[in-house]
């Protein structure tokens, strides 16, 4: 199968003060096109940043890193900048929508900055998609923490990406929602999305089909689930 | 969804705030519109008055004061005087219409109730000359012939004053009874004020046969102002004045009072804009996260400073359009305000609002937006989304 992201000896430090922290220590990370992978460890092992050079958010102090087969260490931030909105979705735990918009209008926010127009009906796909056709008219406010989360991964969705990066999307959430926003990645994931899921919660990290454990900035586990 | 209604909405979650930073800017422009318009208006409304005067160029004796020409105007007497071969060189110049001579004299006069004493002011003048000089006289009664004698057309607002009308005998000059035959109706201007008698009859009453004070000029082509009176200054008794030199006398009064309010405006603008500054980096710092947020859904940093720009000249637009609504709805209010501050103003109405300087308010206003705009908007645009999400700014 194709690798969609490879990661070779990536390394990340940064400066607080005199102090330099190790955030990624020679780090190897490979997903193939596809795959649900989640990554688990403790706070401050490293995996937020691990997930952010995957999403081209973020540069490595060191290392390689090709997605789609494509060198991306160095790009400038132009290229990283198209790079992302044609090939990433992303998925943050406090949701980060706009709260004057409505849900259909967060939906739309990416298209304005990919200058596409896709149409109503797009827009509408995407909302039947994470299970809110009937709530696209209301604001962030009026909905619940799950509803919030689905309208951020339409958000992530409306490019039609490659990979969805999503960096603890539960975390905010009940259990029983968590379960649902999973059963709803594991659905996208079915229709061929390649998922990098980020999270504390090792049960449902489990439910992913490679999980990636890391601790001080190393990965030191890489566990394949049937 | 585009830019526009992103912004709008974006500045409706903090609609206090927003009103308050439109609010300022409304009132910087609504001074601003009402100071320029006020400028144009005060401009117009001197023109008009040194139109209505008909005479584009005064001849008063040489070595009377420079300020002789505006005593004229409003009807002081100079004691010195030309004589009729002045009159005849002037008449004599290329360009003239009509060179009128006038005979300016006071006398002492009782006021009929208070029996106080009042200077009056009277003018000999050539009947015809001055119809022809101020067309738009009308008299109640009859206007006299250059031959009368003991006949007197006075000023509207002079005769209201002292009760005269046609058939009225008043005493002027040493032991003169004069008929009023006809009362000018009102003018608006100096006029008012005045006695008229024919010339001849004012130089003999006064005994100053062959004298004038003043020629008054009338050119036949405006722009030729300046070589006429090129001209008539080469006639050795004679020093020229013209309507243009005495009205940019009052326009620099007027100019040096002006310049004070505009600095005055130019502070408040100043102060304005750092407000607005102040505010939105206030704001683009608050949004930090969201900008990161709109960086990892592919938004450039172009992308963020635009959306910045946008709510910045959103805000400074619509203080523009409330601040000139404002200035138009107030300007009876401020023009009371501003005529009492100037030296001089002319008695029409001193605002003009005309569409270019609704236009350059409202483009001032939307540059203003630039302007306070690019720095927020560059600072937001910098960030790196890492930074952004972290809410990592200094």
């Amino acid at each position: 199968m194709k690798s969609i992201i490879v990661a070779n000896g990536l390394t990340k430090v940064y400066r607080r003060g005199r102090e330099e922290i190790h955030a990624l220590k020679n780090v190897d990370f490979r997903a193939n096109e596809g795959e649900f992978v989640s990554i688990i460890g403790p706070s401050g092992s490293g995996k937020t940043a691990l997930l952010n050079i995957i999403g081209c958010l973020d540069t490595p102090t060191g290392g390689h890193l090709q997605l789609n087969g494509a060198e991306v260490s160095g790009l400038a931030e132009r290229d990283l900048v198209k790079l992302r909105r044609e090939n990433i979705g992303f998925v943050f735990q406090q949701f980060h929508l706009m709260p004057t918009l409505t849900a259909r209008e967060n939906i739309e926010l990416p298209l304005l900055f990919s200058h596409k127009n896709r149409g109503r009906n797009k827009i509408d796909r995407v909302l039947q998609m994470v299970g809110l056709e009937e709530r696209g008219d209301h604001l962030p406010g009026q909905l619940s923490g799950g509803e919030m989360q689905r309208v951020a991964i339409g958000r992530a969705l409306i490019n039609d990406p490659h990979i969805l990066l999503a960096d603890e999307p539960t975390g905010n959430l009940d259990s029983d929602t968590s379960l649902m926003i999973f059963d709803l990645f594991r659905e996208l994931n079915r229709k061929g999305l390649t998922l990098i899921i980020v999270t504390h919660n090792k049960d449902l990290a489990r439910r992913a089909e490679k999980m990636y454990t890391l601790r001080d900035g190393k990965i030191r586990v890489c566990e394949i689930f049937s | 969804m585009n830019f526009l209604s992103l912004a709008a909405k974006n500045l409706l979650r903090r609609r206090g705030r927003t009103l308050l930073t439109v609010l300022g800017v409304a009132i910087s422009i609504t001074v601003l519109f009402s100071l320029l318009s006020l400028n144009s208006g005060y401009e117009k409304e001197l023109n008009k008055e040194v139109n209505s005067m008909g005479v584009h160029i005064l001849a008063v004796p040489k070595g009377c004061p420079y300020e002789a020409a505006s005593l004229v105007m409003h009807g002081g007497v100079i004691p010195k005087y030309l004589s009729a071969s002045d009159l005849d060189n002037v008449s004599n110049i290329e360009g003239i219409e009509l060179a009128t001579p006038m005979l300016m004299h006071q006398f002492i006069g009782k006021d009929e109730e208070t029996g106080e004493v009042v200077p009056h002011v009277v003018f000999g003048i050539k009947i015809n000359d001055t119809k022809r000089l101020k067309p738009w006289w009308k008299v109640e009664g009859r206007y006299f012939t250059d031959n009368e004698t003991d006949v007197m057309i006075v000023g509207h607002g002079l005769a209201e004053k002292q009760n005269y009308s046609v058939g009225s005998v008043m005493q002027a000059g040493p032991l003169k009874n004069f008929t009023v035959v006809g009362i000018l109706e009102q003018t608006g201007d100096q006029d008012d004020q005045f006695h008229f008698i024919p010339l001849t009859e004012a130089q003999m009453v006064f005994n100053k046969k062959n004298k004038i004070t003043t020629i008054a000029v009338k050119v036949r082509d405006v722009g030729k102002i300046a070589a006429v009176s090129e001209q008539m200054e080469k006639i050795p008794d004679i020093q020229v004045v013209t309507m243009t030199q005495i009205m940019g006398t009052i326009m620099n009064l007027a100019g040096s009072a002006r310049s004070l309010l505009l600095t005055v405006i130019a502070i408040a603008l100043i102060i304005s804009a750092f407000g607005i500054i102040n505010t939105l980096l206030m704001s683009v710092n608050e949004r930090t996260r969201e900008f990161g947020m709109m960086k990892s859904i592919g938004a450039s940093g172009l992308d963020i400073a635009r959306m910045v720009m946008v709510e910045t000249v959103f805000i400074t637009f619509s203080g523009g359009i409330i601040g000139t609504l404002a200035a138009i709805v107030g300007s009876s209010l401020i023009e009371e305000f501003v005529k009492g501050m100037l030296p001089y103003s002319p008695k029409g109405s001193l605002v003009s609002l005309s569409p270019e300087l609704i236009a350059f308010a409202l483009v001032f206003s939307v540059v203003l937006g630039l302007i306070c705009g690019l720095y927020p908007a560059f600072k937001s645009s910098r960030l790196t989304p890492m930074e952004a999400i972290r809410g990592g700014v200094e």
